[in-house]
């Protein structure tokens, strides 16, 4: 190869500030084998790429090295120009002399000479480039979404709306989420119910849904377009396919006091039941650790009255395998619960304010409960510990929330939002009551929303006090609410019947060991991480896998609604084409060397790296070599570094252009 | 003592209230400590740690009080038992400030013509009693169990707090007193105002300010029925103690509707918040009276609310 093309670019003054672009051109212009060298103010524009295609025809050349930012930024921009120029792509290489020259020095000689340097070793890396062919791989059209809140089930409808076949997988025996807990919602008070049970139907019903509730995810082996997943079905004890939902079972089981999860614990359910009347599906569930029967063997209350004789104790767990082409991980939040300390949490609890000691202290969750048609009190808003009406309620925002000092630092996003809800819910039923909000500030950036906080202040009369709580303690049957208010100055006493905190959102439970089993990456809080915040904010670092709702950090309903439907789309995007085609820069063997330690095994990330028998025309076996799977393999090149043969090279990378390129210097 | 192991001991550092308007709770200590078998040294020539007024008036003249004391009780083996809680405070707060602001560090230095031992472990009595005796033992080592007193534990505002410095327990949900209570036998009742302040630091400028707090904590502990408090600091002692004659004439019968009357029909056989007077003792006063330390030794002769009838009441005199 001996006509390159060096394009220096100035990336507006970002590099020439720094770097003597005119020079480094001129310098490129003289290596031996650079046909052409030029710089322009913005390579990466219209008319810098024009440039460059112009230059390839013009010039003849057979290779391209442009001097500018970091790959990962413009490489595909110019590999795609170069390929309109008609040049194979991987023949387009680009030097960094932005992140690595211009922006960390200051001495513009040295940073010049630098960048000549730079520029000098990567022509070396393009003369010895060789044209790649990307790599195809089939697609499996079949989608696997995680989790049935309302971020899986838009998802898997939209999916399953698009013709391709979707396998929903919920953990808790019923899909539904959060939202199907929520009493209204904001900003338009709309029944939760009355939005999210159609759609939950709707997934029920759809011929394109497989749906598996009661079931978790137990593996995930392949890649992009061929996953295989395993998915463990939990033993319901019920036979779904035999089950009526007459729900006898549910109304004769003689254990009938165990706290109901779906009302947070304050309404009561049997021990075989379902979460709540409207669940999808609506097949009962043995809870085996309070059941009778399964703790001493003497019950069989349900069996005896079932009808259709679903119910089966024998039951045990199942495994099935599904092969499916994308993943959409939609498995939501958890509230943060002040009095349970688990293991491990950053958390440190609030032991001043006497949630978990004090009954009149609840969560934002367990309010929404009480204030639900279909909660523990029929929507009346009851304090737990008398069941009184509440005259006085105080509702304290940002609790675990936005405190550094007790662990988490980031916004919920939603409290202050459903906190004007409550006020205004508890408002409504309670006409001579009286709201108090304590307040760090309102954070209303959404459609309608500061109107509707607005109104919950001027309009609905909750008294907002800017301050924190230091303490709260009983008082005969009040608690005593300590806080200050910061714009008047001065320490507030407020004596309330009941106090609503707003915890922090925080990813479920588990959300780590899940990541690490679809090989994704998450944050210190164990949010998962998209793969850009602005221009991917969907997608993860791992191909075909894709974020729907809170899992990726707080969100309310439309931005989740919003999100799982540009998951859909994503997916849907990945299933329009018959074959993937993949970045060629990937590993391959020379099977002749190889000798078979798989060293390379052992260090590869993606479990890319394969055992393959070499056998004579006899049929024997000759040696055992390394194979590289092309359509796993995610292109690092560690397995070069620690192949002791040398038989392992990443094209685009090999060890003739890395020689190449420190023999220039 | 088990052969071989080593029998704990400490140096002592009593703080001026201990040798003065606290002193019974000095000689309980040394009571309890020898009842427990553990070895407990004076440091020689310690002074004031400076308490409350110094760092409000001079942060350097404060660190360097402090620094001196920790200095001169290098000289005595074994960690630092301090008793008083603003002397624990001011004490762990200048090796955590010495220790952060090396700047400072050289400056105290130079005050007090050496180095500053950041460096020597300094523990709360009560500690040293929970962890290091440990709760176990010292329910063995009980002859007389507190058995029926319904003990108030008072923590105040300087044992816990702030978090990072004393580092003695949960700052929020402390339980070391608790603990402790329950390892004597007694009943330590579920009470809101473990936690607040006395107002110490006003005791002479601002009386009113004291009364009213120091109103709020007796009240709330006759509410949670207890028969008496239990505290950890001679000016918590001070305030509880002395003052309960001044807040009675300047608060009068308690207000029934300001407390409501839940607890106090349950706990009080029918009857409202009283008046009653409540004994206010100190955990080491409490803890020797368990061990069968005769009581002439504790000090209760040299307190104003008289805990003698209560005690007999209960049987433990």
């Amino acid at each position: 190869m001996s006509r390159i093309g060096v394009f220096v670019c100035h990336c507006g003054e970002n590099i020439s500030r720094t770097v003597d672009v005119e020079q480094v051109a001129k310098a490129a212009g003289e290596i031996p084998g650079v046909a052409y060298s030029c710089d322009y103010k913005y390579m990466c524009s219209d008319p810098g790429q024009t440039l460059l295609k112009k230059a390839v025809a013009e010039h003849k050349l057979d290779g391209v090295l442009v001097a500018a930012c970091s790959p990962r930024m413009h490489e595909k921009t110019f590999r795609k120009a170069a390929e309109a120029a008609g040049l194979n792509p991987y023949l387009c290489e680009m030097a960094n002399i932005r992140e690595h020259c211009s922006w960390v020095h200051e001495d513009r000689d040295m940073a010049t000479a630098k960048a000549k340097d730079i520029v000098k070793l990567m022509v070396e890396r393009v003369r010895k480039g060789k044209s790649l062919a990307p790599i195809t791989v089939p697609v499996t059209k079949r989608a696997l979404v995680i989790g049935g809140g309302i971020a899986g089930i838009q998802a898997a409808l939209d999916v399953a709306d698009a013709g391709h076949q979707v396998v929903l997988v919920e953990r808790d025996p019923s899909i539904g989420g959060h939202m199907a807990q929520l009493s209204e919602t904001f900003p338009t008070l709309d029944c939760s119910q009355c939005i999210m049970t159609p759609k939950m139907v709707d997934v029920a019903n759809h011929p394109n849904i497989t749906l598996y509730t009661y079931s978790e995810i137990e593996k995930v082996d392949g890649y992009i377009g061929n996953f295989q997943v395993t998915v463990k079905h939990k033993a319901r004890s019920v036979d779904e396919s035999k089950c009526t939902g007459c729900g006898v079972c549910m109304t004769k089981c003689p254990k009938k006091k165990i706290p109901n999860e779906f009302d947070q614990g304050h309404g009561m359910r049997p021990a075989i039941y379902v979460p709540f009347p409207q669940a999808v599906p609506n097949t009962p569930v043995i809870d085996r650790e309070n059941c009778t029967m399964f703790q001493s063997g003497k019950c069989g209350v349900c069996a005896k009255v079932c009808g259709p004789g679903a119910v089966d104790y024998e039951q045990k767990d199942t495994l099935t395998v599904e092969d499916v082409g994308a993943i959409v991980v939609a498995t939501g939040f958890k509230l943060y619960t002040i009095d349970r300390k688990p293991e491990g949490s950053p958390i440190q609890g609030y032991g001043e304010f006497g949630y978990g000691t004090i009954p009149d202290i609840i969560d934002g969750m367990t309010f929404e409960r009480l204030a639900s048609a279909s909660g523990p009190t029929g929507g009346k808003i009851l304090r737990p510990s008398d069941g009184k009406e509440p005259k006085q309620v105080v509702f304290i925002q940002c609790v675990g929330s936005r405190a550094r000092e007790k662990g988490i630092s980031y916004c919920s996003k939603v409290c202050c939002m459903y906190t004007a809800k409550h006020t205004m819910l508890y408002h409504h039923k309670v006409h001579d009551g009286q709201a108090y909000v304590f307040f760090m500030d309102a954070r209303t950036p959404g459609k309608g929303y500061d109107e509707f906080w607005r109104r919950a202040v001027e309009e609905e009369e909750a008294v907002y006090i800017r301050g924190m709580v230091s303490r709260m303690y009983q008082r005969g049957d009040k608690i005593v609410v300590m806080g200050s208010d910061i714009q008047v100055g001065t320490q507030v006493e407020i004596e309330a019947d009941l106090v609503v905190l707003a915890t922090a959102v925080q990813p479920q439970d588990g959300a780590d060991l899940l990541a690490q089993k679809l090989g994704i990456s998450y944050d210190k809080y164990n949010f998962y991480s998209e793969a850009h915040a602005k221009l991917k904010p969907v997608e993860c670092a791992t191909a075909g896998i894709y974020l729907a709702g809170a899992c990726q950090g707080p969100k309310d309903i439309p931005d989740t609604v919003s999100q799982a439907s540009a998951a859909a789309a994503k997916v849907m995007t990945l299933f329009a084409k018959d074959k993937l085609e993949r970045d060629p820069v990937v590993a391959k063997v020379n099977e002749k060397y190889c000798v078979g330690c798989f060293a390379c095994k052992k260090v590869c990330a993606y479990g890319a790296i394969e055992e393959k028998e070499i056998r004579d025309r006899q049929g024997n076996l000759v040696k055992k070599v390394a194979y590289v799977n092309p359509g796993v393999c995610g292109g690092c090149g560690t397995c070069q570094a620690t192949c002791p043969s040398k038989s392992i090279e990443l094209d685009g990378y090999t060890d003739e252009q890395i020689m190449a390129m420190i023999e220039a210097l | 003592m088990t052969p071989g192991k080593k029998r704990l001991s400490y140096s002592y550092y009593p703080g001026c209230s201990l040798h003065a308007s606290g002193r019974e709770y000095d000689i309980s200590t040394r009571a309890l400590f020898k009842a427990l078998n553990v070895g407990l040294k004076e440091v020689p020539d310690w002074f004031c740690c400076g308490a409350t007024p110094a760092h409000n008036v001079d942060e350097l003249l404060s660190l360097s009080l402090c620094a001196k004391n920790l200095s001169l009780a290098e000289e005595v083996e074994g960690d630092l038992a301090v008793a008083c809680a603003a002397c624990f405070s001011r004490l762990k707060t200048t090796q955590h400030h010495l220790k952060e602001d090396d700047s400072k560090r050289k400056q105290v230095e130079v005050a007090i013509d050496g180095p500053a031992a950041l460096n020597k472990p300094v523990k709360h009595i009560m500690e040293i009693l929970a962890r290091e005796y440990g709760l176990a033992k010292l329910e063995e080592s009980v002859k007389k169990p507190l058995l029926g007193l319904k003990v108030a534990p008072y923590y105040g505002c300087l044992l816990t707090r702030p978090p990072e410095v004393p580092e003695l327990d949960d700052c929020e949900d402390p339980s070391i007193m608790e603990d402790l209570l329950r390892a004597l036998g007694a009943e330590p009742v579920k009470w809101s105002h473990r936690m607040e302040c006395c107002g110490a630091n006003f005791t002479l400028s601002r009386p009113g300010v004291v009364l009213k707090l120091s109103n709020a904590i007796l009240e709330s502990a006759r509410i949670a029925g207890a028969d008496c408090i239990m505290v950890a600091c001679p000016l918590c002692h001070g305030n509880l103690d002395i003052r309960q004659k001044e807040i009675k004439e300047a608060y009068g019968a308690p207000d029934s509707t300001l407390f409501g009357n839940i607890f106090g029909s349950e706990l009080h056989g029918g009857s409202a918040p009283d008046q009653r007077d409540l004994p206010i003792f100190y955990v080491t006063q409490l803890a020797a009276l368990a061990m069968g330390v005769a009581s002439e030794s504790l000090g209760f002769e040299s307190v104003i609310t008289d805990p003698k009838p209560l005690l007999r009441d209960k049987q433990l005199l």
